[in-house]
């Protein structure tokens, strides 16, 4: 255990927490509101910790839709999660052992893959500083969501804080510290298009992120034609 | 609701969402993989950060929405300029929320 990379990886987190605030203290309020119990509520943040996929199980439980939608819809959603591990593989060979990599990847989701991603570019990665992003980020969620689901509708309007904006934030900014080549303004630019114009041609897509899976292997296909 | 269907989903959706995330991880670093899929792989995190971002701010609730009311078009220029300025997550994160937070309550 290296202390410091435990602590960088904590550090890191903290905006990562911000932004999962507001979502983790609504999905307590709609998880509580559809009749899940506080310990089903925080128990499915612990053991699910996919904010996208959470928000359409409560979306679909409330339309009356059978559980297996609500798989089905979720395993789409988490499809992208696979481009993500093996997109970390190449870093992780040889510097975190692949059960305890295996076993912190649990915590890989849009945004701890972000903020990792930008750091390995010029750290090597580590399990301290794994284990420091993950598990916070994670805990954040879990308990953001208890206490939306113990506050329940007490809660006034976050988004009267500017909480809203935290994770798009938090993207804009990774995205700038991803760009170092030519070519990866060239892949964020098609993948934007790419994602919207899938978006507004098949609007279900929206609902389960299928849009960014597919403009995210079109795109860093087409980012191959480059040569720099 | 029934007991029973609420936890068959959580047990239903904590397996599908831990798969995907664990097997790459857990199977293929025994593997070296060839240059060119590497390179492709380099490609994901700007396309996702890409998507993610465009999603984000033109997209806010799930269904596009390019207006000048859109709040979100409005904070993400201040929030990318710092972003490019500063290099700073913090400050980028700053600037985003307190001119969220300004639009809100005074737009």
């Amino acid at each position: 255990m290296q202390k410091q990379e435990l602590k960088q990886g904590i550090h890191d987190s903290i905006p990562i927490i911000l932004g999962y605030l507001p979502l983790g203290l609504a999905f307590g309020v709609l998880a509580n509101e559809i009749g899940m119990s506080i310990v089903q509520a925080t128990l499915m943040s612990f053991l699910c910790f996919t904010g996208a996929g959470q928000y359409i199980a409560i979306g679909i439980m409330q339309a009356g839709g059978a559980v297996f939608t609500i798989i089905t819809a979720n395993f789409l959603v988490n499809l992208r999660y696979l481009l993500f591990s093996a997109s970390m593989v190449p870093y992780l060979k040889g510097r975190v052992p692949t059960a305890l990599g295996s076993l912190l990847s649990y915590g890989l989701t849009d945004e701890t893959y972000a903020v990792a991603m930008s750091r390995y570019q010029k750290y090597p990665p580590t399990a301290s500083y794994m284990a420091g992003l993950n598990l916070s980020s994670h805990m954040g969620w879990v308990l953001s969501t208890l206490l939306g689901a113990l506050l329940g509708s007490y809660l006034g309007n976050t988004e009267r804080l500017g909480l809203g904006f935290a994770l798009p934030a938090m993207y804009i900014c990774l995205l700038v510290f991803m760009i170092k080549r030519k070519s990866d303004v060239f892949v964020a630019l098609s993948a934007a298009v790419l994602c919207l114009t899938i978006g507004c041609l098949a609007p279900a897509t929206m609902g389960n992120l299928f849009n960014v899976i597919i403009a995210t292997v079109v795109a860093a296909s087409l980012g191959m034609l480059f040569n720099d | 609701m029934t007991e029973s269907y609420i936890w068959f989903m959580i047990i239903g959706v904590s397996i599908v969402s831990i798969l995907p995330r664990i097997l790459p991880v857990a199977l293929f670093t025994r593997f070296e993989f060839p240059e060119p899929l590497k390179r492709w792989l380099s490609f994901i995190a700007p396309a996702v950060l890409g998507s993610l971002t465009a999603l984000s701010v033109l997209a806010p609730d799930g269904f596009i929405y390019p207006s000048i009311h859109n709040r979100y078009i409005w904070a993400f220029i201040p929030t990318l300029l710092t972003a490019i300025k500063t290099r700073s997550l913090f400050y980028s994160l700053l600037v985003g929320i307190v001119t969220m937070a300004l639009l809100y309550n005074f737009f």
